[in-house]
């Protein structure tokens, strides 16, 4: 809500007469003094400063929620409810809450990446995806691919390089046909096959 | 059927198991907290297909789940440890499956908190409980399309465990360390500096109400399971040094003292009337102590029999969702006690 003559924003003391909002400082420079309360008396009212201290609790309490109604779009899991249970609903709600997760990570773990093994391998044994992209490397080139190199685009190479680093978990499907047409134009096969098997991944789920 | 925990283990003066904790999840599903009813059960269809029966020949799933009898709830808590230490665990048992061994060292629940639950239990300090986890982990993994990203990796519902998802939990008995002026305190700070955490098995108010701790890894992401694995191993043989080098203390320079209270300990668990836990538990911590010491042969009990009756304190609360009133609880405690001692049970 706005002060109706000068349009600053109304706080804690709103003025109303006539049906005419006005701010503290209008309504003074109006004459208005009658309408506002009188200076804080701290023995008419022995409770003022505990009032004071409450409102900033309030203040507080909105800061620190002020992301509450952030909701997960896939799960419908809030920002609140996962703060209170200290769980999240869904793979989506890393997206959704993704900042609030780092953060919190980091507070449990320190800055640190997963450095632990893929899915499915464990004492030698290799996934289906690892296997193609061990073939993917050993197939030799085709004649044509070996004599011409293909033109080198700036751009491409980038998003390869960002591609390469990215958390594939975390990109989008669109993202992802994108990625893995621009790697196949790069012959990059065992990026394209990593995109490919996460798409699959997702689509089969 | 012989538990897991009733059989030898390693070192099994100081550390009573090994457990290691894998979890994972599905994708294309929300997390168990979100799901419903039907797709928790799509989730316990998709796991019973590719199950390994040859390694998990027993399975309880949806309503044959034995959670809503008492003696249904100990068999999944208190004797069998397959659930976890809070009666909540059981809610909803509809939705949920267990698959597991024949000593129950092995299971794989379905649907408790996150959508897999692998859990390898081991008597004593056993570091195949690790590789036993992993490797049914991996080959679910193999068969199902579980939810991993590259940066955070194996998603869980539980953020502290999004990574390895992986906990190793080793359960110490240390009532020489606990006795020790500092002990605690020193084995606080070196628990820290490995990156472990050190919590009472069970807590009265703010105090432990035993001598039992359970030492629990803490990394999931920055470093491998493996890795872990290794640190847990060299911090655990720490402990295992350090509490014994206290028993040795003293046993040699309070040799009177503490040969008498272990006289006295034994005397009480095996002819108590009525016992409380806390009692119980602090009898076992002098048997503990002084057993390799005691050169009267009056006194007799194994290791395992031993690990056995803490165990079973520890565990016991879980075995009563409505506890005996007036008294009763102690005198069944104290009855149970002496079958065991006596080898009847």
């Amino acid at each position: 809500m706005r002060c109706e003559r000068c349009g600053a924003e109304l706080t804690n003391k709103i003025i109303k007469v006539n049906g005419v909002y006005y701010c503290e400082n209008c309504a003074r420079e109006l004459g208005l003094d009658k309408y506002l309360s009188a200076p804080t008396d701290l023995l008419a009212n022995a409770f003022s400063p505990l009032d004071e201290i409450a409102g900033g609790f309030m203040k507080m309490a909105d800061l620190d929620f002020g992301n509450s109604r952030i909701t997960c779009p896939k799960c419908g899991m809030s920002m609140r409810e996962f703060e209170n249970k200290g769980r999240v609903g869904c793979i989506e709600c890393y997206n959704t809450f993704k900042e609030y997760l780092i953060k919190e990570m980091k507070r449990q773990q320190g800055e640190v990446e997963y450095e632990g093994r893929k899915p499915g391998m464990s004492n030698g044994i290799k996934t289906e995806a690892e296997d193609i992209r061990e073939e993917a490397k050993e197939l030799p080139k085709a004649p044509e691919a070996q004599e011409t190199t293909p033109a080198k685009d700036d751009n491409i190479e980038e998003k390869i390089a960002k591609l390469e680093k990215a958390d594939l978990g975390m990109l989008t499907d669109e993202e992802l046909e994108e990625g893995m047409k621009l790697a196949t134009q790069r012959e990059d096969f065992a990026l394209a096959i990593r995109l490919r098997d996460e798409l699959n991944g997702r689509k089969g789920a | 059927m012989t538990m897991w925990y009733e059989k030898s283990g390693k070192n099994q003066d100081v550390v009573l198991s090994t457990k290691v904790i894998v979890t994972r999840n599905i994708r294309g599903y929300n997390f168990p907290c979100k799901m419903n009813s039907d797709e928790c059960r799509q989730i316990v269809d998709q796991v019973a297909k590719v199950i390994d029966k040859d390694k998990l020949p027993n399975e309880w799933t949806g309503a044959s789940l034995p959670a809503k009898t008492e003696d249904g709830k100990a068999l999944l808590t208190s004797e069998s440890q397959l659930l976890g230490r809070r009666l909540n665990v059981l809610k909803d048992a509809d939705r949920k499956a267990i698959y597991y061994n024949e000593d129950c060292s092995l299971s794989v629940t379905v649907n408790q908190d996150e959508h897999l639950t692998v859990r390898a239990l081991a008597a004593g300090h056993d570091p195949k409980a690790y590789a036993m986890a992993d490797d049914m982990a991996a080959s679910l993994e193999q068969k199902l399309d579980i939810a991993f990203s590259e940066r955070h990796g194996f998603l869980t519902s539980d953020i502290k465990l999004a990574g390895t998802g992986t906990v190793i939990l080793y359960t110490v008995a240390i009532p020489a360390i606990v006795k020790s002026n500092g002990g605690l305190n020193m084995l606080r700070q070196r628990v820290n500096q490995y990156y472990w955490s050190i919590t009472p098995f069970d807590e009265q108010g703010q105090y432990a109400s035993s001598n039992v701790y359970v030492i629990g890894s803490i990394s999931t992401r920055g470093v491998s399971g493996e890795e872990v694995l290794r640190r847990g191993e060299m911090l655990i043989n720490d402990i295992i040094q350090l509490e014994r080098g206290c028993r040795e203390q003293f046993a040699t320079r309070r040799t009177s003292e503490v040969s008498d209270l272990f006289g006295r300990a034994y005397g009480m668990l095996r002819y108590a009337r009525n016992i409380n836990p806390r009692e119980a538990l602090d009898a076992l911590g002098w048997l503990r102590m002084y057993k390799e010491y005691d050169d009267s042969s009056e006194v007799s009990i194994s290791w395992e029999k031993l690990n056995k009756l803490t165990q079973e304190i520890l565990w016991e609360s879980e075995r009563f969702s409505s506890k005996p009133k007036g008294g009763k609880l102690d005198t069944i405690r104290a009855n149970k006690i002496k079958n065991i001692l006596k080898g009847d049970e």
